[in-house]
């Protein structure tokens, strides 16, 4: 591995400051499960090294009036035992208990799962399905807030400058009655990058009408995004066998149309199919929260 | 802290001792266990995060030590399984792995029985499908587990500590 400098701040200010002054010579540091294997097969060769897991501004779940903050080096583990997350985002705390093994979960962080930005990311599409915003600060504009979905250019590529440092993920609260679902499949049982995964959030009427509905498949698409074709299939619509199997072969329909035909597509179609079917059920048949 | 150019100083506890050592800022801490205090207990494997072969405890966590770069460890507690037992006076994991047969060529054991330590710690009694799970991050390519997990369970019935 190429040596760099490597900086450690304890305050956000100081860590701002610092890719202020260096930006694309310079790689953030947070859990390092994807970017430490790249520094050592030298697919980057940083001059610095700002270690972000010592900025207390960073870290931990917020319960915030109608909004929750995750800051963006909060560790998948820290993720599944928080109690705001475990209220508020059950579909948040699956995505995380599915990423790798202990050690991973341990290290990696939900802002690294975001500007990675990888397409078999397992928390990433449960923060699109749940419309979640990013808060990026910089030395120069200071706080700005951005839709999750709109930074997410194409495979491993965001949108987010390279002064700015994201610090933290804003969620709304669910809308009483919200219900949510998520799934993986991966190659090796409890291990392993996603092969395909979906997260599901939805509310009915009392007369059991789909009345909002978010859809994102992860993993078989180039960047996790809303599959609206889909959801605009079932909003306003009682959930019947022949609704959510039309909504299945329409949500294959897009995902092949966009991602094109792969060699693992005669795999992924059917099990993406039954997947969808299993966790619409699953999440129709729950009592809302 | 400062930002550092070339060899610094990383001061951290290791096995319950106070450590310095001069390292590399591009050393990994896997590599400051071996290569530095000879710590060779903490096998190399994959380098990626993949196989568990180097899993340590940090902070009271299972970590894999090869993903995590040698100055994040600063001010960091660290135990390895030089700090579990020794030859006279075995770790509970220890001597259950050694009863229950769980070692073959003997590689991966180091990492197998620190994160059976790391879950015993948040899990005194472990069902075999929570052992399942707190080992999900180790590969064994000889055994083929069974015996891992009975070991793990035996070893829990004590609380996992000395």
């Amino acid at each position: 591995m190429q040596s760099f400098q490597f900086y450690s701040p304890n305050y956000l200010e100081d860590a701002l400051k610092y890719i202020a002054d260096r930006k694309q010579t310079c790689r953030t540091l947070a859990g390092g499960t994807d970017l430490i294997p790249m520094l050592k097969k030298e697919e980057i060769r940083p001059d610095y090294l700002l270690n972000i897991n010592e900025v207390g501004e960073l870290k931990g779940v917020e319960d915030l009036d109608n909004q929750v903050r995750i800051g963006a080096t909060t560790t998948f583990t820290e993720m599944i035992e928080s109690e705001t997350l475990n209220r508020f985002f059950p579909l948040l705390v699956n995505a995380a208990a599915s990423v790798g093994g202990p050690q991973i979960r341990n290290r990696g962080t939900i802002g690294g799962n975001v500007i990675t930005n990888g397409p078999c990311a397992d928390v990433l599409p449960g923060i699109v399905a749940l419309d979640g915003q990013l808060e990026l600060q910089s030395k120069q504009d200071g706080r700005r807030l951005v839709s999750v979905a709109d930074v997410l250019v194409t495979a491993y590529e965001t949108s987010i400058r390279s002064d700015e440092l994201l610090t933290g993920i804003l969620i709304q609260k669910p809308v009483q009655g919200t219900k949510s679902g998520f799934e993986k499949l991966g190659r090796r049982n409890a291990m392993a990058k996603a092969r395909l995964n979906l997260s599901i959030a939805l509310r009915q009427d009392p007369n059991g009408t789909i009345s909002a509905v978010s859809i994102v498949p992860g993993a078989v698409m180039p960047v996790a995004v809303r599959m609206n074709d889909v959801e605009s299939m079932l909003l306003g619509r009682k959930p019947t066998p022949v609704l959510i199997q039309a909504a299945a072969d329409k949500l294959v329909e897009v995902v092949v149309n966009t991602a094109g035909i792969r060699w693992s597509s005669e795999y992924k179609v059917p099990v993406l199919k039954n997947i969808f079917k299993r966790v619409m059920w699953r999440v129709l048949a729950e009592d809302p929260q | 802290m400062t930002e550092t150019i070339g060899k610094t100083k990383l001061t951290f506890t290791v096995n319950g001792r106070e450590t310095e050592v001069l390292v590399d800022p591009s050393w990994t801490l896997l590599r400051v266990l071996r290569e530095s205090l000879g710590l060779t207990g903490t096998k190399r494997g994959c380098e990626e995060g993949d196989c568990g072969l180097c899993t340590v405890i940090m902070e009271d966590r299972a970590v894999d030590s090869c993903l995590v770069m040698a100055l994040q460890a600063q001010g960091k507690t660290v135990e390895t399984i030089e700090g579990m037992g020794h030859e006279h006076a075995l770790h509970p994991l220890q001597k259950a792995f050694i009863e229950e047969g769980a070692v073959q060529c003997g590689f991966c054991t180091p990492g197998m029985i620190m994160s059976s330590e790391a879950l015993l710690r948040q899990n005194t009694h472990p069902t075999v499908e929570e052992i399942k799970v707190g080992l999900s991050g180790n590969l064994c390519r000889c055994t083929g587990y069974t015996k891992i997990f009975k070991a793990v369970a035996k070893g829990s019935e004590s609380g996992g500590r000395l």
